[in-house]
């Protein structure tokens, strides 16, 4: 029976550590912003209101979801997208698979980069969360800590996290001390918080972060011992929760926020293992949070078998015939499926044709969900693998 | 020695042979120095690219060189630099001819003979330097440090810093550009309260009208507009290009609307007649946002005429149709497309301020940009933001650099002509000619080329001639060079560190860094360096005053403070305004550079930075007015007029007043006076035809005619090379039985020049043309000795409140040539 559970255990880890292979972390995400403009997406396509009004806005929550998610809800909305096509007379893109990379990689950051703060909200938080007990500002207020007048304009919020993060030891003690409670942060709080600290301050250094670095961030992971307790691959049991099982694609400061709010467990935990209290300079913080956010980029394996009844149930097969004689290839054939991307890039560049020949035939683009695509993909990676 | 086209033709095409040869004989053309021909005939190496800036115009276009075994063999635009976006014009494509021009200044000279003599002896860095410190340090000694003057050309960021600072820290008042961005402002500054030169939105608008603008190929940055303008047929703008002759800018707009030269300011009040007449203005705008459109009472309550009253009294269509020649229906039909489009932009350049009434005129086209309510509105005009560069030290001073800056400068002229301005060059020769109020001993002059760009060459020859030490830094001889003393040769542009920032009209805060491509094939020396080490020897407050090892560690300094500023983005492909709009609305900068070092590396890489998102300004920051509103009855203007007023005591005030405007050539009385009207310009009534000038793409204001391919191509849009020419009116030529290429004699009451002739519709009839920048005397051997000067015949005349030369005020005759 141990045996066995070791075996299957074996085999999992294997397994993930094989999937979790299969897209790189990209380096620079922002990069497919490129992308989305010379293929003309933003044409039709806003983010955030920039942009064309023709299709929607892919900064809204709906299109922040895992690769398959997203090329999930692109598939299925091929026809929409090809009569748009032939409407504005443009030429339906066609993609590498790195350009495909770059693009998902892309969207998939939108939500990382949060949203803009409120002032008027984050004066009343202010206010709600107790900083003012021991911070002033323009000298009304505690004198604990230091005015917020007196600070630099922190445009990141994200900024004023880490600065929160890196005295957060001396903070915890402080509120211990005057017996207050320990400050939570839920969604845009701190962005609000920091909107209105922009504005009081009298500083006059814009401080701005870059956006993090999914592949620094993975380095930073290791370097400040977060896998000393939190496990982000496989299931072996840690101190700290298993961060893959964590719901993290949020907003940067989302994800600062919880990192905030465990703070105080955390210092307790870590003062049992003799840890230092992890402190983070320059892009540290955002670098981290974007290794983190990325690890739901890549989708969780699907199941083989499903995908072979889903390519037979779709009618892919009326096309792809095993050993060839069909209108497409035998997909056995073809160059290895490595990764999800280049399913979706072979899938996007054929669509049109595919669309064309099924109106020809009478029937209808076959729709597939999430876990059909995760299956298919299973599915194929398999096949190609032959 | 001179070049005629034909020998440049054969030099060339035997070049040509020559490289393909193997590179013998190549210095015919081209001078390289052996160490790099060596490399040459070595075949192809390895190759590597620098980015850098163009100088060749004030435009600052990015600029990639391709270098083979590190020698720079090809230029082209850089395709990530926001201004050009890849695209350069013939003048920069031809950058290594410049590098390679055989007739650089290789090392200091002093000059033994005449001025134009050509006789000059070679002398080390360190005995000019000698020269030049030992004269300033006695003038600082005896208090005379005020006698000391610095005539620039079009340098701004830095290198203006620097010299400015030089000035103060050593004691003189008298810094001073020709021809200066600041006489390009003044119009502005009436109305608007400052001197900054508006941008325009043209990919947003649905219409450009513009008043002379010339901005394809005279603009101040013409590839930046040219990329713009690329937008037009899938933007649906359209283009009214308003202008005598059809200009490049014109050649390509939806409509080209000829009119007579300097009445401008008449066709613009003309269009506000009937915006205002038809409603079609933007009310509220008006209303909220600017003063004196309606008649107004002020505080001791006299009351006055507001713009709307003068416009509607004296520039109805037939008026003005009588003053500019353009018809009444077409001015009806302008003002209406202007009225009913939503996002016009209106803008005027050299056509409009170029001439005796520029700065009323210019202040009549700005006014319609008030009238449509265009300030800081998607298709209209809005202000860039200084990028925040990072403070020098501070500029120490001592008893002898207070004394001499509290002099009056040099080039305020005694009776006070030229109010507004702090300089004029014809305030400045007169000066110098007359000791007024004190004698010049020692002038500086930065590239550029006065002398053959001012209209009163002779007497600025003159001024030249009486100081006692005129010291010249620029890499060739040229005309006004000539005559100094003692030339200094800068590196070219390919060969040095600059910092260029903020060019005019460009639509975002920017900056780039011009870094050497090459090291200096002479000895030559950076104008820079060269002001640290005078700066050295001077010693006390003014080596205090220049803490620096050199000059690329205060650009340096200055890119510390855009660094830590966290402000717009090292510029990279496709990181366009949105993006770094949504990033920075969200706390992100565009970009990663952990420590400034990588932030400077990532800025010599692609060649610049940038921040298309501009702050947000209140009103009070737009319109910096004594009302914060834009102006059209202009206080400035007034309380400058007011003041001339009150130092000539003695008589009434209406007398004063008088006298005052006629000395300013102003002919407007009463409220007029300080609202935009048309001035008409002194033409001399027995002279038939009007004289206009124009500047070509490949040589801009003559620094491109010491270019071979340039002098090739100068006249390409009428297939003329290495000549002059004058652009006629078929009606105009039959007038005067004058055939197409036939010589005749243009004459002025000044002189006369004999050119050949064009005969083309594109010019008004009456109107005559011939472009600017040939007709050298100097400045190479490629240069000297081709086509003529324009400028030679025109009278002295200028814009009084700008202190700008008047290029559009001469009449002439023609006769053809027996």
């Amino acid at each position: 029976m141990k045996i066995r559970r070791v075996i299957i255990a074996s085999f999992v880890l294997i397994i993930s550590i094989l999937w979790a292979q299969q897209i790189e972390l990209p380096k620079n995400p922002l990069q497919g912003q490129i992308v989305f403009e010379e293929k003309q997406c933003i044409e039709c396509h806003a983010i955030g209101g920039y942009g064309g009004t023709e299709g929607p806005d892919l900064s809204q929550e709906l299109y922040f979801g895992s690769v398959l998610e997203l090329a999930s809800i692109i598939w299925n909305h091929t026809p929409q997208m090809n009569r748009k096509f032939r409407q504005l007379r443009m030429d339906r893109p066609q993609f590498t698979q790195e350009e495909m990379l770059d693009l998902f990689g892309f969207l998939y950051y939108l939500r990382y980069l949060g949203e803009p703060g409120s002032v008027a909200k984050g004066k009343k938080l202010l206010e709600a969360k107790g900083c003012k007990v021991c911070h002033a500002v323009a000298g009304k207020g505690g004198t604990v800590g230091p005015d917020f007048e007196q600070l630099q304009q922190y445009d990141s919020p994200l900024y004023l996290v880490q600065a929160m993060w890196n005295h957060g030891e001396t903070m915890q003690e402080e509120l211990k001390k005057s017996g207050m409670t320990f400050p939570t942060l839920t969604g845009q709080d701190i962005s609000d918080i920091a909107a209105y600290i922009r504005q009081a301050t009298t500083g006059n250094v814009v401080i701005r972060m870059a956006p993090g670095d999914p592949t620094e961030g993975k380095t930073i992971f290791r370097d400040k011992q977060c896998e000393n307790c939190h496990l982000v691959e496989g299931k072996v049991k840690k101190v700290g929760p298993n961060l893959s099982r964590i719901e993290l694609k949020k907003g940067v400061t989302e994800v600062a926020s919880l990192m905030w709010n465990h703070g105080p467990k955390m210092l307790e935990s870590m003062k049992k293992e003799s840890i230092e209290w992890p402190h983070f300079k320059t892009n540290e913080m955002a670098d981290l949070i974007a290794y983190l956010y990325f690890l739901g980029f890549e989708d969780k394996p699907g199941d083989e078998a499903d995908g072979e009844r889903t390519f037979t149930a779709k009618g892919c097969t009326d096309c792809h015939k095993k050993g060839g004689g069909g209108r497409g290839p035998d997909l056995a054939s073809i160059k290895r499926f490595d990764s999800p991307i280049r399913m979706i890039q072979l899938m996007w560049n054929h669509a049109s044709e595919m669309e064309d020949l099924l109106i020809t035939q009478n029937k209808e683009l076959p729709q597939l969900s999430t876990k059909e695509m995760r299956d298919l993909y299973a599915y194929l990676r398999k096949m190609t693998q032959k | 020695m001179e070049i005629k086209r034909r020998d440049f033709l054969k030099l060339f095409s035997a070049a040509s042979g020559a490289v393909i040869l193997g590179g013998c004989g190549f210095d015919d053309t081209f001078a390289l120095p052996d160490e790099l021909l060596e490399k040459l005939k070595k075949g192809p190496g390895i190759e590597t690219w620098k980015n850098t800036v163009c100088r060749l115009c004030p435009g600052g276009c990015g600029i990639r060189v391709r270098l083979i075994d590190d020698v720079p063999v090809y230029v082209k635009g850089n395709p990530i630099h926001p201004v050009n976006q890849g695209g350069m014009c013939p003048l920069g494509l031809n950058a290594l001819h410049l590098l390679y021009n055989p007739d650089r200044v290789r090392s200091p000279l002093k000059r033994t003979g005449k001025p134009g003599e050509g006789k000059w002896q070679q002398i080390s860095w360190d005995e000019a330097l000698k020269t030049i410190s030992d004269a300033l340090v006695k003038l600082r000694n005896e208090g005379k440090a005020h006698q000391v003057s610095f005539l620039g050309h079009n340098e701004h960021g830095l290198m203006h810093e620097f010299i400015a600072r030089f000035m103060k820290a050593y004691g003189s008042p008298n810094y001073y550009q020709f021809s200066s961005f600041q006489n390009d402002g003044i119009a502005y500054s009436l109305v608007q309260g400052h001197s900054q030169i508006p941008s325009y939105d043209f990919l947003n608008a649905t219409l450009i009208l513009s008043f002379g603008a010339n901005f394809l190929e005279e603009g101040y940055s013409p590839i930046y507009y040219t990329k713009l303008y690329s937008h037009h047929q899938d933007r649906g703008t359209r283009y009214i290009q308003i202008e005598p002759r059809i200009s490049l800018t014109a050649a390509n707009a939806d409509r080209w609307i000829p009119l007579r030269p300097g009445t401008y300011g008449a066709l613009a009040l003309g269009i506000a007649y009937v915006l205002i007449r038809e409603e079609l203005y933007d009310a509220e705008f008006v209303r909220t946002h600017t003063h004196g459109f309606e008649d107004w009472t002020d505080r001791s309550g006299e009351k006055h005429l507001g713009f709307k009253s003068i416009v509607l009294g004296n520039y109805y269509p037939e008026r003005v149709s009588e003053i500019t020649g353009v018809s009444s229906e077409t001015i009806l039909e302008i003002a209406r497309e202007v009225g009913v489009a939503q996002r016009v932009v209106v803008l005027g350049d050299q056509g409009t301020i170029d001439n005796t009434n520029g700065t009323f005129t210019l202040m009549a086209v700005h006014s319609l940009n008030a009238l449509l309510g265009n300030f800081e509105k998607e298709g209209g005009i809005f202000f860039i933001d200084v990028p925040p560069f990072g403070k020098l030290h501070t500029i120490l001073d001592d008893v002898a650099a207070r004394t001499g800056n509290q002099q009056k400068p040099i080039a305020r002229p005694p009776d006070d002509t030229f109010p507004l301005t702090h300089f004029s060059i014809e305030s400045f020769t007169k000066n110098i000619l007359a000791d007024q109020p004190y004698p010049l001993s020692v002038l500086f002059l930065y590239k550029g080329n006065p002398l053959f760009q001012t209209l009163n060459q002779h007497d600025f020859a003159k001024a030249l001639t009486k100081i006692p030490l005129v010291v010249s830094f620029d890499s060739v001889i040229n005309e006004t060079s000539e005559y100094a003393h003692l030339l200094l040769p800068d590196h070219t542009f390919l060969e040095a560190w600059e910092e260029i920032s903020n060019v005019p009209s460009v639509g975002f805060s920017h900056l780039s860094i011009q870094q050497p491509v090459v090291a200096p094939f002479y000895d030559t020396k950076h104008t820079g360096d060269v002001l640290l080490e005078l700066a050295k020897r001077i010693g006390g407050t003014v080596a205090a005053s220049f803490p620096f090892e050199g000059y690329q560690e205060a650009i340096k300094l200055r890119m510390k403070g855009v660094y830590e500023s966290g402000e717009g983005a090292v510029v990279s492909e496709g990181m366009k305004k949105l993006w770094l709009e949504y990033l920075q609305q969200r706390g992100w900068h565009a970009g990663r550079y952990e420590s400034f070092e990588g932030f400077w590396d990532q800025l010599l890489e692609r060649g610049g930075w940038w921040n298309p998102v501009r702050k947000q300004r209140n009103w009070n920051a737009i319109f910096q007015t004594p009302s914060g509103k834009f102006e059209f009855y202009s206080s400035k203007l007034k309380t400058a007029i007011e003041s001339l007023i009150k130092k000539d005591g003695g008589k009434s005030v209406s007398q004063s007043m008088e006298l005052i405007l006629n000395e300013l050539n102003i002919s407007a009385r009463g409220d007029s006076v300080y609202l935009p009207h048309y001035e008409p310009v002194p033409y001399e009534p027995d002279m038939p035809l009007y004289l206009t000038t124009f500047q070509v793409l490949p040589n801009r204001d003559g620094e491109g005619s010491n270019l071979p391919m340039m002098q090739e191509m100068f006249g390409y849009s009428r297939r003329q090379w290495w000549r002059s020419w004058v652009e006629i009116h078929p009606e105009t030529a039959a007038m005067y039985g004058i055939s197409d290429e036939s010589w005749v004699w243009v004459e002025s009451s000044v002189g006369n020049l004999k050119v050949q002739v064009k005969i083309v519709p594109g010019i008004m009839s009456h109107v005559i043309a011939i472009p600017f920048g040939m007709g050298h005397t100097s400045y190479g051997r490629y240069a000297k000795g081709h086509g003529v000067n324009p400028y030679s015949i025109m009278r002295n005349l200028y814009d009084v409140l700008s202190g700008k030369p008047a290029l559009e005020a001469t009449k002439v005759r023609i006769s053809p040539v027996s």
